[in-house]
Order: C-alpha cells, then sequence, then structure tokens
C-alpha cells in the first residue's frame, strides 16, 4: 500500500512536469496546426538560464524563476518571429520541418555554449524548501520532498490560471477566435500575428517552469528537452491534441502510466507502455480524450 | 553564358580530380618525413564525456612523450579524435570515416561497449585495428580478429562482485540490480546475476532504465519494497550519481555497489552526499599501482593540471601498444592495408606474459580473442567525498 501510494506520488510529480510542456505544444498547435518540435529545447532552455543567472549572476531563486519564464518566453517569441511566421501561408510540412531543424539547432546551441556535461543546481543557493532533505515523512519510510509537492501545487495553479486566462480575459478570448479561424478573426479586427506570438510567450514561460523543476529534481543537459519532450508530445497527442484540458490531464495520465508501467509491469519498457496507452486511446478515439471530432481541423 | 559557367566549372573539377593521383606518386618520395596517424574514438560529448576527458587527456600525454622522444622512427606521431558521443549510431559513422581515412592506421577506441560493437563489422572490413581502453562487454572482441581490448571482460567483474559482496561484506545478504538497458548494464548485471545464483547470494530485484531518462522513482520505489541489503547499480555515472541521490530521497538505505562505469568523479559531484560509502570495481587504481604509472601521474598533472583517472591510465598504455606496433612493423614503403594488417598481427602476437606489453596498468597480453584476461579488478569505496582504496580487496576468485 505504501509503495502504490509513492507511485502515485511519482506519476503525479512526473505528470504535472508533462502536462506544463504539453500545454506548450498543444497551444501552438491549436493556433497554427504546427507541430513545435522545438518546444522541448525551449523546456531545457528555461532550465539552463535559470541555472545561469543562479550561479553566474548570483540572483536569489525566487527571481531567477520568473526572469527565465520571461526570457523564455522572449525566446519563444523570437522563435516565432524569425522561423514560423514567413512559412504562415507556406506548406505545412514545411513549418513541421524547420520545427525540426530549430530543434536541432537549439540543442547544439546549448551544447556549444554549455557544453554537454550534465549540471546541477547547487544546493546553497536554492531555498531551504528545496533542498531534498527537507520533506513530508511518509508512511512506509518514503520521503516526499517539499520541491515535489511545490512542484505538483505549481503546476496545478499554473494550469488553473492557464484556463482562466484563456476562458475569461480578452486575449483569451482572441486566442480562441484565431484558433477557430484565424482569417475570420483577423477580419474581426483581432490582430492575429500578436495573438500568436502571446500564444508562443505562454507555452514557453510554461515550458521554462518545467525546465527548472526537473533541473531540481534531475539534472540539466542540453538532450533533457528530447525524453520529457517526446513524452509531453504524447500527453497533447493523448489529451486531443489543440485542446488545453485534454493536454493536461494526458500529462497526468502519460506520468501515471510511465510510472505504474515502470514499476509493476516491466521497467525496460518505461516508455514504451506510456505508448502503448497513448496508442489505445488514439485508436478507440482518433482525435484523442478531449479532441473536436468535426475534422474542421487535421 | 549560363551554360557556358557550368561547362567551365565541369572541365575545371575534372583537371583538379585529374590531379589528384599525381599529387599521390609526388608524395610517395616524400614519405619518409610524414606523420603516422592513429585515431582515438571516444565519448566526447554526451552522457560519458568525462570518460572522453580522460581518455583524449591519457592520449596526448602518450603521444607527447613519444614525440618529444623524437617520434616513431624519426616520424611525427599524431592522434585524430573522434567523438562517438556514446551512442551507437554515432559509433558506426565514426567508424566508416576512420576506417575510410587512408591516412589512419589504428584506433584507440570506442569507450562505450555498444560502440565498440558497432563499430567492430566496420573496422573488420576495412581491415584496421580496434584497442579499447574501456569496453568491458563480454562480446566486444568475439568474431573479429581486428578488436583487442586491455581490461578485463563483465564475466569476470560481474563475478568479482558477486563473490566480493558475498566473502568480503559478508552482512549483506539480499542484492538487488539496477542496469542501464544497453550492451554495458545488460551484460554485467547478467555476469553478476549468474554468479549470485550460484553462490547463494539473494537477488531480490532486478529493474532496468534508459539512459535517456533521469528521473528513476519508479523503479527505485520498487526496489524500495524489495528492501535489499545491497543496490548494484550497474551503469555508467550520471545515471548512477542520480540514481544513488534519488534512492536515498526515496527512503533506500542499503549499501550502494557500482563498476568501473562508475568509476568517474563526476560521479561524487553528481551523487553528492549520496555518493558516501559506495562501493566499486576499477581495472586499475594508482593506489595500487607501482613507480612507472606514480610517474606518469606525475607527467600527467603537469601537463593537464588534473590527476588522471583509470581511463587515462588505460588510454596511455593503449596508445603505448600501438605506438610500440607500429615502430615495430611499420613500412613506409608498404600499402596502408598492409601496414594496418602488420598492427593487427604485432598486438596477435603478444599472447603469453613474456610476449605482453608493460605499461603503467600492468602486463598486458592477448587470448585468441583479442581479451585481456590476466588483469584483476580493484575495489575502491567513497569515503568524505573522495575515492580511496577499499581496506580489504579480493585478488583470487574462486
Amino acid at each position: 500500500m505504501a509503495q502504490f501510494l509513492e507511485q502515485i506520488i511519482n506519476g503525479l510529480v512526473l505528470g504535472g512536469i508533462y502536462a506544463l510542456i504539453a500545454v506548450g505544444y498543444t497551444m501552438v498547435y491549436g493556433i497554427i496546426q504546427l507541430i513545435n518540435f522545438a518546444h522541448g529545447e525551449i523546456f531545457m532552455f528555461g532550465a539552463y538560464i535559470a541555472l545561469m543567472l543562479i550561479t553566474v549572476f548570483g540572483i536569489p531563486f525566487w527571481v531567477a524563476l520568473p526572469l527565465s519564464m520571461i526570457l523564455c518566453g522572449m525566446l519563444g517569441m523570437l522563435m516565432d518571429l524569425v522561423a514560423y511566421r514567413p512559412l504562415r501561408n507556406a506548406p505545412r510540412l514545411s513549418a513541421l520541418i524547420t520545427a525540426i531543424g530549430m530543434s536541432l539547432a537549439l540543442q547544439n546551441l546549448a551544447r556549444m555554449i554549455w557544453s554537454a556535461r550534465p549540471r546541477q543546481f547547487p544546493s546553497e543557493v536554492l531555498p531551504t524548501i528545496f533542498l531534498s532533505q527537507n520533506a513530508v515523512s511518509l508512511p512506509g519510510g518514503a520521503t516526499l520532498p517539499y520541491r515535489d509537492v511545490f512542484i505538483i501545487l505549481l503546476a496545478l495553479v499554473l494550469m488553473v490560471a492557464l484556463n482562466r486566462l484563456i476562458y475569461l480575459t480578452k486575449i483569451g478570448k482572441a486566442m480562441r477566435a484565431c484558433a477557430q479561424n484565424p482569417v475570420a478573426a483577423n477580419l474581426m479586427g483581432i490582430r492575429t500575428n500578436r495573438v500568436i506570438a502571446i500564444t508562443f510567450i505562454i507555452g514557453s514561460a510554461l515550458g521554462a517552469v518545467a525546465g527548472v523543476m526537473v533541473g531540481l529534481r534531475e539534472v540539466v543537459t542540453p538532450t533533457m528537452g528530447y525524453y520529457k519532450g517526446v513524452a509531453a508530445f504524447a500527453a497533447a497527442v493523448l489529451g486531443g491534441i489543440g485542446n488545453i484540458t485534454g493536454a493536461m490531464l494526458g500529462g497526468i495520465i502519460i506520468g501515471l502510466a510511465e510510472v505504474f508501467g515502470a514499476g509493476y509491469i516491466s521497467s525496460g519498457y518505461r516508455l514504451a507502455i506510456a505508448y502503448i496507452i497513448m496508442i489505445a486511446v488514439i485508436v478507440i478515439r482518433p482525435s484523442g480524450l478531449f479532441g473536436r471530432s468535426t475534422g474542421h481541423r487535421a | 553564358m549560363r551554360n557556358w559557367l557550368v561547362g567551365l566549372l565541369i572541365v575545371g573539377l575534372v583537371s583538379i580530380c585529374g590531379c589528384q593521383p599525381q599529387d599521390k606518386s609526388t608524395s610517395q618520395t616524400q614519405r619518409a618525413s610524414r606523420e603516422l596517424k592513429v585515431a582515438v574514438a571516444a565519448p566526447f560529448t554526451g552522457n560519458a564525456a568525462a570518460f572522453g576527458e580522460m581518455i583524449r587527456r591519457g592520449a596526448e600525454l602518450r603521444a607527447k612523450e613519444i614525440n618529444d622522444a623524437g617520434g616513431i622512427n624519426g616520424m611525427k606521431f599524431t592522434l585524430v579524435f573522434e567523438d562517438d558521443a556514446g551512442k551507437d549510431a554515432e559509433a558506426s559513422l565514426v567508424a566508416e570515416r576512420i576506417a575510410n581515412n587512408l591516412q589512419i592506421l589504428a584506433v584507440v577506441g570506442h569507450f562505450n561497449s555498444s560502440c565498440s560493437l558497432a563499430g567492430k563489422p566496420i573496422y573488420q572490413r576495412a581491415g584496421i585495428v580496434e584497442l579499447s581502453p574501456g569496453s568491458t562487454n563480454v562480446t566486444v572482441c568475439e568474431g573479429s580478429d581486428w578488436t583487442f581490448r586491455n581490461l578485463y571482460r563483465d564475466d569476470f567483474q560481474g563475478k568479482f562482485i558477486a563473490q566480493y559482496i558475498d566473502k568480503v561484506l559478508t552482512g549483506l545478504q539480499s542484492v538487488a540490480v539496477f542496469f542501464d538497458n544497453d550492451d554495458y548494464g545488460r551484460g554485467l548485471r547478467n555476469a553478476f546475476v549468474e554468479e549470485a545464483e550460484k553462490i547463494g547470494l539473494d537477488l531480490v530485484a532486478s529493474e532496468a532504465y534508459d539512459r535517456d531518462n533521469t528521473d528513476f522513482k519508479a523503479q527505485l520505489t520498487s526496489i524500495k519494497a524489495k528492501n535489499p541489503d545491497a543496490v548494484f547499480i550497474s551503469g555508467l555515472y550520471t545515471e548512477a550519481g542520480l540514481i544513488a541521490k534519488q534512492a536515498r530521497e526515496a527512503g533506500i538505505t542499503s549499501q550502494f555497489f557500482g563498476a568501473d562505469g562508475v568509476d568517474s568523479p563526476d560521479f561524487l559531484t553528481i551523487a553528492g552526499e549520496a555518493a558516501e560509502g559506495t562501493y566499486l570495481t576499477t581495472p586499475f587504481t594508482f593506489g595500487a599501482a607501482g613507480e612507472d604509472a606514480l610517474q606518469m601521474a606525475i607527467n600527467f598533472e603537469d601537463l593537464h593540471g588534473v590527476a588522471p583517472d583509470t581511463w587515462a591510465a588505460l588510454t596511455y598504455d593503449a596508445v603505448g601498444m600501438i605506438a610500440d606496433a607500429l615502430e615495430k612493423t611499420y613500412n613506409a614503403e608498404a600499402a596502408v592495408a598492409d601496414n594496418r594488417k602488420a598492427i593487427r598481427d604485432h598486438l596477435a602476437s603478444l599472447d603469453t606474459p613474456e610476449e605482453g606489453y608493460k605499461g603503467v596498468t600492468g602486463l598486458t597480453y592477448f587470448d585468441i580473442n583479442g581479451d585481456t584476461v590476466n588483469k584483476p579488478a580493484y575495489v575502491k569505496i567513497v569515503k568524505d567525498g573522495q575515492f580511496v582504496a577499499a581496506d580489504q580487496q579480493l585478488l583470487e576468485l574462486d
């Protein structure tokens, strides 16, 4: 029983991280039908930027985290501006291939700047609640670090905030309008390019938070965006790509599936089990759990 | 106009290509002053980059010493570094590139077993020696006349670890294995499990991990439920460091044991306090080495400013063996293929302790496969954030 409880928590932490990344994939897809493969790299840059701000510039963690979000938001916007905006009316495949190229370019850029050696957030500069010895004791001798509680709560808060932003604010309405029909939205006076830029900023900022969280729990490397990025992409597809609530739930499902697959079925096929679940869902519901099946968008 | 330009371009290209053979014939007369090139293929980037860095430094030191002493028969000895990133797909590309470069006479590498295995058929086809200073998977040298290594195999290492736990760390009865799901991690686990079952250690869990992932909590939670006395981590230092850290977080209080893949100072920095008390095996340790090894350590520190590790020493010897073979066999008049073959024949002839190469890591000689079977394993332990030789070594296996 204790083991089961621990696995649930492991799955929720991982799922929270996946959800934060998956939202970035799904928002961009919802609005310009582009699978932004470079999103995993934004996530990785989020971790490195926060790490640099803290270790090189000596900025406290609580300032570095929002600053990293802002800088990654800018990076996401810049990426849209230079790589995707010129291809807005080009065949979809061109943009897709550009995204893959962008991903490779950013990954190698990170390798050039920071080398391939894994880095960690030095424990002496972190707020004390993030140190792994500060933890809630669970029945059965395991500990749940406050850091992991923080990750779950932060993911939850950000997800709710995003949901409110999309459904209650003017910019949210503009986003939904653009997702429905960009041409009509433009005719109604919505500046689509600006809305798209804001979408990139929000998605990238959330990705940056996930990057910092993974950096705190695990380790920062130039390739960290790949594994987590692929899993988060699977989460977005599982939830119905383009649907934000779906991406959040998809993240949690993939996280739990991965952990339970590894814990109870076979650890050698950890991510494979998560994918099998994704495929099974897609077979039954081709548009994903929450996807629209109107066929209006691919 | 444009057609005319293209035509000119083609004529130009053809004439340049046409000149190539002539260049070659003129260079033949200058061969005496040519440099002798040997490739060093290792993971200079990626998860095993800390190993690659030491491999590079060890090779550089040996090459510098050779050239300072006048080169090989008056010719300059040059190293060509090729990065396989510790990935088998990357290693295949590197192997093709090396095999097709007719200036390269032999290869020191690869490090990761999966990379050595990926390169093996390519080097065999091309007829060029692959001398690994780090691959321990049992099958690395099997089935190819061109592959050698100057350290022990994992069947020995796995057996050694099981016996060490059984005989020396007698308080440990139940063990769990957590292994990297690649050639090295799996091969070593198999050898360990086989011996553990034979001598009656209680194997309570065997979990795999994927090297791209850095979250091990799910598997660790399963391992914890079995409450093993010891956890044997069969993998490389980056993951092993994270595993040690996350295991302590998950409430696992077991003794950790690692193998030579964990033998890097980066394990200590990644695991931090969680590394304390970890035992690991290594094919070589300066603590148990002779005079020449200590001299090599001093020279190494003079050149690079850091202390050498196991892999620097093994690479230093591997480069030395190739240089030695070149000195004895290289014929400037012969074709490249013949020179490559002469190196292989020379290495294959080192098949008895008397013929063996005396290096800083001890005597190296090969069996029929190209394996080194005489070298012992040493045990280190992490004490106060440093690797030190364990109090009790195990020099003879049953």
